[in-house]
């Protein structure tokens, strides 16, 4: 063997394993299910072609897709505003280096590494209307003593049922942003680091306060690390779906459906395969235009030092 | 003053967090150690266990409840199986998928040839692909490849089971794991200088011999980094666990704790759901510990993980 061939040989062997894995497991799947979603399959039987059919139920007036599109997009808005809002302001104050920040953030981290299906089980526990649920108690204690305050409010019908199928898209914002802030803190605190301690202390000659600083320096220099955090946090609440199909028993319902477990319930519990396939193609189409789209933004806007 | 005021804030405002993280597992803690009786008598307070309880309660006997709440968790419930399932099909995994990256992210980082570009970002570009696409056309053809590797083991007395096997998890898990870690791995090969491989080659490595002996082991950092991010994804994995295995004795943590928090016979007995919790928390507390320094350094590299 010459040495070229040997060296193509060696490629080909160290190449091939990945190339048909993701071939097989990944690609063709992923191509398979945009055909699937032109059918009509109950996952047995013979397969019929009826076009865009699924996606025009999908989008018909009162289904289940848009109501479950909006569970996402609320969950996107209010989980990944307080989310964004919570890592920016902890790793601005983590940045100034006080003591005891390395526990901070080794703390602040930790649910993020919790299995979503613990988390979800964890909440199901605090949010409980049992005697020892320890949201609905602290919400009783607030509301007795502002009462004994003379005050007549609140008035909160007690214990509230967060975990009622009406609720728990409002529910789960709080679990979501106990669990993920950490991660996005850490996130933005690496990229803050990097920046030049020079550019701070010039700043402090001109005069400039904390919030001046914050605003002029570390936010527009982090730009870019604050679009992946957000394409990140777009992409996991498109996809989210473990906390709601344990909450719900595996059963949502019309008040508490997300994309993923409508798919799961149309494919595996109403062997409706072209349907649920259609969503999952919806879902791609998002995660790949939101990634698209907010790389394009940090490219266009990517500040030199 | 004014230094110190904001300083107090500063503390102020990060301690508020940091109870609102730790106070909600700290509780999932000692509310283990409770009996179905204590509960009801003393939901909130220190555990008896710790304080002794009501006159007339030994504190022996809140030990002996406190550990029949693992007990019945750890046999009864068969977590001890879901942590061993849950220990392969990660560890096979994570060595599967280290590999198998490694070696294409070498070829890729390292040899220039024809379409090499157009493979990298083949590969890259599932990425973008959200693994519920993947889910379902994965489940179908499951099926028909189980029944046609079956057929062909047939002459040896062996048959291809890939629903509700681990094999079959794994296979899956490595699958959808290649992008993100040849992705990681391609850029970490590329810092990694090339007069190495001149050089071992010179003393008579073969191709083979220098990527075993040189790079692989160079490599190491990001393999860690890698390896890290990986493990967090696919211990704590649900979904793909859920559709692909049925039986009690396949389950892996996530899913057997799902399943038994949803079983009703299990649904009233507190003590042991949150004794099941702390089975789940425990090993990923005590991973994080020991390897939270590089995991919160390689978060930018995390953050590519979608």
């Amino acid at each position: 063997m010459t040495e070229r061939t040997s060296q193509r040989v060696f490629a080909g062997v160290f190449l091939a394993p990945a190339f048909f894995l993701f071939t097989g497991f990944v690609a063709l799947p992923g191509a398979r299910a945009l055909l699937y979603s032109l059918q009509k399959w109950d996952g047995l039987g013979r397969a019929e072609w009826i076009g865009l059919e699924n996606f025009a139920r999908l989008f018909q007036q009162g289904d289940l897709f848009l109501k479950a599109l909006g569970h996402n997009l609320f969950i996107m808005g209010a989980a990944g505003s307080s989310v964004i809002g919570l890592a920016l302001l902890f790793a601005a104050l983590l940045h100034r280096r006080i003591r005891g920040a390395q526990l901070f953030r080794v703390a602040f981290f930790f649910p993020n590494v919790i299995a979503a299906v613990a988390v979800a089980l964890l909440w199901v526990l605090l949010y409980s209307t049992t005697h020892f649920g320890i949201v609905n108690a602290f919400l009783a204690q607030v509301q007795s003593g502002c009462h004994a305050l003379g005050w007549t409010w609140p008035n909160w019908r007690l214990p509230v049922p967060f975990l009622d199928s009406r609720f728990l898209i409002y529910s789960v914002v709080p679990m979501i942003i106990w669990e993920v802030t950490g991660f996005y803190m850490v996130l933005f605190l690496a990229a803050m680091e990097g920046i030049p301690e020079s550019y701070y202390e010039a700043a402090k000659l001109d005069g400039a306060t904390g919030f001046q600083q914050f605003r002029h320096i570390t936010l527009p220099l982090i730009r870019e690390v604050l679009t992946v955090g957000l394409v990140f946090l777009m992409i996991s609440t498109l996809k989210f779906f473990d906390a709601i199909w344990v909450m719900e028993n595996q059963t949502p319902t019309r008040d508490s459906h997300v994309l993923a477990t409508l798919l799961y319930q149309k494919v595996f519990t109403e062997y409706n395969v072209g349907y649920g396939s259609a969503v999952a193609v919806c879902l791609f189409v998002l995660v790949f235009l939101g990634t698209l789209v907010s790389l394009r933004l940090s490219r266009a806007e990517r500040i030199e030092y | 003053m004014g230094r110190a005021l904001q300083r107090t804030a500063i503390y102020v405002v990060l301690g508020l967090w940091l109870v609102a993280v730790v106070l909600p597992l700290g509780w999932v803690f000692v509310n283990s150690l409770r009996s179905s009786q204590e509960f009801v008598a003393n939901p909130f307070g220190l555990p008896w266990l710790f304080t002794g309880g009501p006159e007339g309660h030994a504190r022996a006997e809140a030990w002996q409840q406190a550990k029949a709440n693992y007990a019945k968790a750890w046999v009864e419930s068969h977590f001890s199986s879901f942590f061993v399932n849950s220990v392969i099909v990660t560890g096979c995994s994570l060595v599967g998928i280290i590999l198998i990256s490694a070696m294409a992210a070498y070829v890729l980082a390292r040899f220039r040839f024809r379409g090499g570009r157009a493979l990298f970002l083949y590969f890259i570009s599932g990425m973008m692909i959200p693994a519920q696409l993947v889910l379902v056309p994965l489940f179908f053809q499951f099926t028909w490849l189980s029944r046609a590797g079956s057929r062909l083991l047939a002459p040896f007395g062996l048959e291809l089971r890939l629903h509700d096997s681990l094999s079959g998890l794994i296979l899956i898990y490595v699958a959808l794991s290649l992008p993100f870690t040849i992705l990681v791995l391609t850029g970490f090969f590329k810092t990694l200088p090339g007069e190495l491989r001149e050089a071992g080659i010179i003393d008579g490595c073969s191709e083979y011999g220098v990527f075993w002996r040189i790079m692989f082991p160079l490599a190491r950092p990001g393999i860690v980094t890698a390896a890290i991010f990986n493990f967090i994804g696919l211990w704590n994995e649900y979904l793909f666990a859920l559709v692909f295995v049925s039986s009690a004795a396949k389950k892996t943590l996530p899913l057997g704790l799902a399943s038994v928090s949803m079983q009703s016979q299990y649904k009233t007995d507190f003590g042991l759901m949150f004794a099941a919790l702390v089975i789940v928390i425990i090993p990923t507390l005590a991973v994080y510990m020991l390897l939270q320094r590089q995991l919160t350094s390689g978060i930018t590299t995390g953050a590519l993980k979608g």
